[in-house]
């Protein structure tokens, strides 16, 4: 056991000296999508409000749409920084010949690397958190909610993390994993939540969504930073449930694609 | 310590057509093709043995490789390494061995190699104790303890090569898979390796399976020689036994300051090649005769220079791969 922890702990280690040790690449990696993403977000909004002057859209004033999406922009860090990149080059490249061969499976070493740069990305969360309150910009929160929405961001990154493992191992079929990644995200942002709170969307589609994982990557943990009323049985009984799916599908998949698996190049 | 009997690996592919109307028509149906890359191995290797695998690209070196360490599973028959079947890839098992890929690195390229060395010991349960011992005595032995902290995308292939060696050696492993772990590097790289491989196996005694293209780390290294061509076991036995399946003669050059006369009586009866201007001759001699014939043409002829082969082992492969028959025919 003690061992075990061990190998986790190095692992973790040396995942945050991989990522750390091209220090801009680091920055670009992990902060400029989601601020771009959040100016682009600043500036659409911006435009539909100033066209329309003093209206409420879905309920939301100009202002309480960009607390809105600040949270997004916190939650997106927390929740979906990581990508199944590495993963899927590790099958392509044949790289996954030396973890078939090493005492520490593919799986537990990538998820090992997944919690160290959860670590990292919680660290720039928290900076992020720190400068938006030092430009005054920062949303009325309370301690509590902070809490429980970081927490429930880490739970949906898990389940970022399984469906991401899911796009990576797909690399035994397919040769190029990217695009698939790309549709991904597309939907995700979309369905989610991340541009257009779900107020916004028809009452129909909003039902449906409901049991779906997607309005659980977004719309729940911002809804949850902000102090909202939000079902937390439900939140976690859905976010289990795709869970336990996806976890299922991958140790399906990856058994059929080892069988595939001819360590192209060795 | 290694055994194999009628092991198979098949793999499977798809006949395609070429140009446009062949890319739709694979869309829709696709002729399979099988083809066996390895087929009714057997092998048997005992504890302590280097053997070297030798054959041409292609030949199924690699995949047999890959069945034994246990990264792809055989289409049929029986492997067993240290008591375990490699596919099933227990963690005991993969405590007892090691592979080293000359063509692909198993470090991590964007840190210190010593980082990597610590993640293993980690991965292998190695005592510090005994981590510090293999790491001083390796970095001694490689004259690589300067290395330990630049990062590996930094350091040139002969360096890195050394350093994939140590890697693979911490944790003690009972079986080394060495795959072509001199390809690309300089002479001195390769005599370097070559060198260290076969001093640690003698502290170690630890069992070794080889394949490379450069006959000089074979005949440095493995005293046991298995030839596979088109999937299939050609040749099983000592490397002197090799050597000799062309005959037992030697070989002899002789260059010449001059041309000189093809039709002197000396030549009559001799089993020799002439160069086009016959400033160089060969001669292929008894073991017994090369005292007596060389001193003779050096007596009579404009010597400038003469050797021996050194290897001949690097003759009977290019032989044998120019003509498989050779050994069939035996």
């Amino acid at each position: 056991m003690k061992n075990n922890l061990l190998k986790w702990y190095q692992t973790i280690l040396i995942s945050w000296k991989k990522n750390t040790a091209y220090r801009l690449n680091f920055l670009l990696q992990i902060i400029g999508p989601a601020l771009v993403f959040f100016f682009i977000k600043y500036s659409l909004w911006n435009t539909i409000f100033s066209k329309n002057p003093g209206v409420k859209i879905g309920g939301y004033t100009f202002a309480a749409m960009i607390t809105y999406h600040i949270w997004s922009f916190i939650v997106s860090l927390i929740a979906q920084g990581h990508t199944a990149l590495n993963l899927s080059m590790d099958i392509r490249m044949g790289r996954i010949s030396s973890y078939l061969i090493y005492p520490f499976n593919f799986w537990e070493f990538h998820t090992a690397s997944f919690i160290g740069f959860q670590l990292l990305q919680f660290v720039v969360a928290s900076i992020s958190l720190l400068i938006f309150s030092l430009l005054g910009i920062l949303p009325e929160f309370t301690w509590t909610n902070l809490v429980l929405g970081m927490t429930c961001s880490f739970y949906v990154s898990l389940f970022w993390y399984t469906l991401q493992y899911l796009t990576g191992i797909i690399a035994f079929w397919l040769e190029e994993t990217w695009i698939l990644r790309v549709i991904l995200q597309i939907v995700t942002v979309f369905l989610s939540g991340a541009v257009i709170p779900l107020e916004l969307f028809p009452a129909w589609a909003v039902k449906i969504l409901e049991y779906t994982p997607f309005p659980y990557l977004t719309y729940y943990p911002i809804k949850i930073f902000s102090g909202a009323p939000v079902d937390l049985t439900n939140f976690f009984t859905i976010v289990t449930g795709w869970m336990i799916i996806l976890i299922l599908a991958n140790s399906f998949i990856w058994k059929r694609g080892m069988r595939l698996y001819t360590a192209a190049g060795m | 310590m290694i055994r194999t009997k009628n092991l198979t690996k098949t793999f499977k592919s798809y006949k395609k057509q070429p140009g446009l109307k062949g890319a739709f028509g694979a869309f829709f149906k696709r002729d399979e093709v099988s083809k066996n890359a390895v087929d009714q191995f057997d092998l048997d290797v005992n504890q302590g043995e280097i053997i070297g695998l030798l054959g041409p690209n292609g030949a199924g070196k690699t995949t047999l490789m890959k069945m034994l360490t246990g990264i792809i599973v055989p289409s049929s028959g029986e492997i067993e390494i240290a008591g375990h079947v490699p596919w099933k890839r227990e963690k005991e098992f993969r405590k007892k061995i090691a592979l080293v890929m000359g063509q692909k690195s198993q470090l991590w390229w964007d840190i210190p190699s010593l980082d990597s060395f610590k993640l293993l010991q980690k991965y292998y349960e190695i005592p510090d104790k005994r981590f510090n011992e293999k790491v001083n005595m390796m970095g001694e032995l490689l004259n690589v303890r300067d290395l330990f902290h630049v990062h590996v995308r930094k350091l040139s292939l002969g360096e890195r090569m050394k350093l994939e060696l140590m890697a693979s050696l911490l944790h003690d492993p009972e079986v080394l898979f060495l795959d072509e772990p001199t390809i690309g590097l300089d002479l001195i790289a390769q005599e370097n390796i070559r060198n260290f491989i076969k001093e640690y196996h003698e502290l170690n005694k630890l069992t070794v399976v080889l394949t490379s293209h450069y006959m000089a780390d074979v005949q440095a290294l493995c005293p046991h020689l298995v030839l596979i061509a088109g999937g299939k076991k050609t040749y099983d036995g000592s490397i002197s036994k090799f050597e000799k399946i062309l005959g037992h003669k030697k070989n002899v050059v002789f260059n010449f300051n001059q041309s000189i006369d093809r039709s002197d009586d000396f030549w009559t009866g001799l089993d020799l090649t002439f160069s086009e201007n016959s400033d160089e001759v060969e001669l292929r001699l008894e073991e017994s005769e090369v005292r007596e014939i060389s001193a003779a043409i050096l007596n009579k002829f404009p010597v400038t220079d003469f050797y021996t082969e050194k290897m001949p082992i690097e003759k009977v492969m290019k032989k044998i791969m120019e003509n498989p028959n050779i050994l069939l025919g035996k």
